[in-house]
């Protein structure tokens, strides 16, 4: 098993790695490269361009240029093929690289360090999505047992059918309406934000957490309602089940002890789809509940092309998004004994 | 007499497959409904241009900056009360739920105005932020959405069908472990950024969207048709053409793909509807389809921060993905049963 571990831990870093040379080749794609911005000043030269561009170093090859973004420039020889203008002149300024979690500085935050403007809003998206995970699992876990065990009658049906209904109509959507009704029109709940300003108190953030937290996690709990009802009607038929009922055990023992244990671990898997389903969706409800996290700052780097911080967005989004899956693996691989570490066939 | 009864029986029973699900079908109401609902819809979005000039009377996109943000025509008398009325609420006072009375009845004179008026005296469901008519664009927004929606489901299933074959044919060897790389790499990680940053950069039209969320939408299709080729690989018949020396690429066109139609065509139908609801979501972020050409997404964007006051930005566009979206996830599960040889009815 640690062997498994090991291995699924290799993998998971050459997935950051491609992650980061997707998010490198944002940089490239730029459409009239990342300076394009400098454009909208009349008054700007050629000479200018030129110098901007030996500034940042977006004259140098492709290659030097991600090495230099990945792994830092201040180890690199000192010429103009190899450094940035800006780390030529002052070695205090090289690019310490993504690696060491410098991801250059803000075009549009007036030169910010990306990673500072990206540590300030990362806990707000944290916790929004771990208190959406919380809420799905806590509403998901029992709508999936209470179907499974009523299947074909009312309950039943009245969950399968609000759960298609939910599914037709963007979660968002959802949230935007709750948030004019209950909160534009009845006054029930604030209309965004994480706290009330100057008045930061956890009652105050529990009650501006409570509608986002809530509307985000539908698509999970939907998602773990359905696997939950899936496998508990599977294991259901199973014999171990008749026999545990023949020999006389309660129904709760019967519930607990064979039928949930088994149903549990693809109720596992299915964390690992929902938390990245979480961690996307963040940009849109961060969107809709004004909730200034990651989301939104990726929504007002993309309207002012500001790339650096596009791209550290992409790669820490991923890196979460990596890690969380094989958080999961890992937790599946100790959770259930019959999992083969072997390279397993369907 | 009863002999006879028994080979008329018979004779029922000698359907073709296409013959069994149509009837199905036919006797599955709820299916039936959503297939009235879809054709309903896809209707409007292909008459769009007719019902405007005809039904409504206005101009998707012609806009008229004396009735921005105007509630519907039919609420001009309701929606200042309504507007009172949530004033109260947000006060300490405590809703004053006696307003309704007064709400209802001025809707009521309200809409039975407009049911009498002329053609284009009526917004039946109010206007934008640049005085266009919000139904209209509703109306004409179907067929950006619904195009988006086939597009997407014709690449992802393309692409899902392609991959999910080769990677079943060729399980176990290294083009099977390429194939699950890239899905692995797909399926870690957030997709929903790499969509917006893209289409920020690329600015594409309803078609180049489609491409771009076909193109990341294909590994779900793409798994299940890989673990159904694995049961069915090892199959008699399968070994039996691979005996008498058929070439790779027949046997997976004759012997597989058809053991996996339903599959695909079930899954390439919900793939509609989820393009749908991301091309709404990518529009409303204002990174999808940009205006004036309407989009159910887009048209909610013109909503961002004056939602409270102009909610008919946000209620008609939802209606209507609502309407498209179930009506195709009716029409998905309905299938789903119909294709299945093993359930009769």
């Amino acid at each position: 098993m640690t062997r498994y571990i090991i291995r699924r831990s290799l993998q998971s870093l050459v997935l950051v790695w491609i992650s980061t040379l997707i998010g490198f080749s944002i940089y490239q794609m730029a459409p009239g490269g990342p300076l394009q911005f400098l454009d909208d000043d009349p008054r700007r030269t050629q000479a200018d361009v030129e110098r901007l561009e030996r500034v940042y170093g977006i004259d140098r090859t492709v290659a030097v240029q991600y090495v230099a973004w990945a792994f830092g420039e201040d180890w690199l020889p000192q010429t103009d093929f190899w450094r940035s203008g800006r780390c030529l002149n002052d070695a205090g300024s090289c690019a310490k690289g993504v690696v060491r979690l410098d991801f250059g500085r803000s075009f549009s935050f007036k030169g910010t360090p990306v990673i500072k403007l990206i540590a300030e809003r990362i806990p707000a998206t944290f916790t929004l999505a771990f208190t959406s995970l919380l809420i799905s699992v806590g509403i998901g876990f029992p709508l999936g047992i209470i179907a499974a065990l009523n299947r074909g009658r009312w309950p039943d049906n009245v969950i399968r059918v609000s759960t298609v209904l939910l599914n037709t109509v963007p979660e968002w959507w959802i949230g935007l309406l709750l948030l004019i009704i209950l909160g534009g029109y009845l006054g029930l709940v604030p209309l965004g934000g994480m706290c009330t300003i100057g008045d930061c108190t956890w009652q105050s953030r529990m009650h501006h957490l409570l509608l986002p937290a809530t509307v985000s996690a539908i698509g999970g709990w939907i998602g773990f309602s359905r696997i939950l009802r899936f496998e508990m009607l599977e294991v259901l038929n199973m014999d171990y089940v008749r026999t545990a009922r023949a020999k006389g055990l309660s129904q709760r023992t019967v519930l607990w002890r064979h039928v949930l244990r088994n149903a549990m671990m693809p109720f596992v898997t299915g964390l690992s789809g929902i938390f990245l389903m979480i961690l996307s969706g963040s940009v849109l409800f961060e969107m809709v509940f004004s909730w200034p996290g990651m989301g939104r700052l990726a929504i007002n780097a993309i309207n002012a092309r500001d790339y650096p911080v596009m791209m550290a967005l992409f790669v820490i989004s991923s890196f979460l998004g990596i890690l969380g899956v094989l958080m999961v693996d890992i937790l599946y691989s100790v959770v259930d004994p019959r999992v083969r570490y072997d390279r397993t066939v369907a | 007499m009863s002999s006879r009864a028994d080979a008329g029986d018979l004779q029922t029973k000698q359907q073709t497959y296409a013959g069994a699900v149509f009837t199905k079908i036919y006797r599955d109401k709820i299916t039936v409904f959503a297939l009235l609902l879809l054709a309903f819809v896809i209707g409007i979005s292909v008459g769009a241009p007719w019902i405007g000039d005809n039904v409504l009377g206005f101009s998707p996109t012609k806009t008229n900056l004396r009735m921005r943000s105007k509630p519907p025509t039919w609420a001009n008398e309701a929606w200042p009360i309504f507007q009172e009325f949530t004033r109260t609420c947000n006060s300490d006072a405590g809703c004053d739920w006696s307003k309704w009375g007064a709400i209802f009845s001025a809707s009521r004179t309200g809409l039975r105005g407009c049911f009498g008026s002329g053609l284009g005296d009526c917004h039946w469901m109010g206007t934008d932020d640049a005085g266009r008519d919000v139904l209209t664009r509703a109306v004409y927004g179907g067929r950006i959405s619904l195009r988006i929606g086939l597009w997407v489901a014709t690449i992802s299933m393309t692409l899902g069908v392609a991959m999910g074959l080769v990677s079943g044919y060729y399980a176990t060897t290294w083009i099977d472990d390429i194939i699950n790389a890239i899905i692995m790499t797909l399926g870690s990680i957030p997709l929903l950024f790499l969509l917006i940053i893209l289409s920020r950069i690329f600015q594409p039209g309803p078609e180049g969207l489609a491409l771009l969320i076909g193109i990341f939408g294909w590994m779900g299709l793409s798994r299940l048709v890989r673990g159904q080729i694995f049961s069915i690989r090892e199959r008699e018949y399968i070994i039996a053409s691979q005996a008498i020396g058929a070439p790779p690429l027949r046997i997976l066109a004759r012997h597989v793909l058809p053991n996996v139609s339903s599959i695909i065509i079930v899954s390439a139908i919900f793939g509609v509807a989820g393009a749908i609801i991301a091309e709404a979501g990518l529009s409303y972020l204002g990174v999808g389809i940009g205006p004036p050409l309407p989009s159910w997404g887009n048209m909610m964007q013109g909503s961002l921060g004056n939602f409270q006051n102009a909610p008919w930005l946000v209620i008609t566009p939802g209606l209507f993905i609502f309407m498209t979206t179930l009506a195709i996830y009716l029409i998905g599960d309905g299938l789903r049963d119909a294709l299945d040889p093993w359930i009769r009815q």
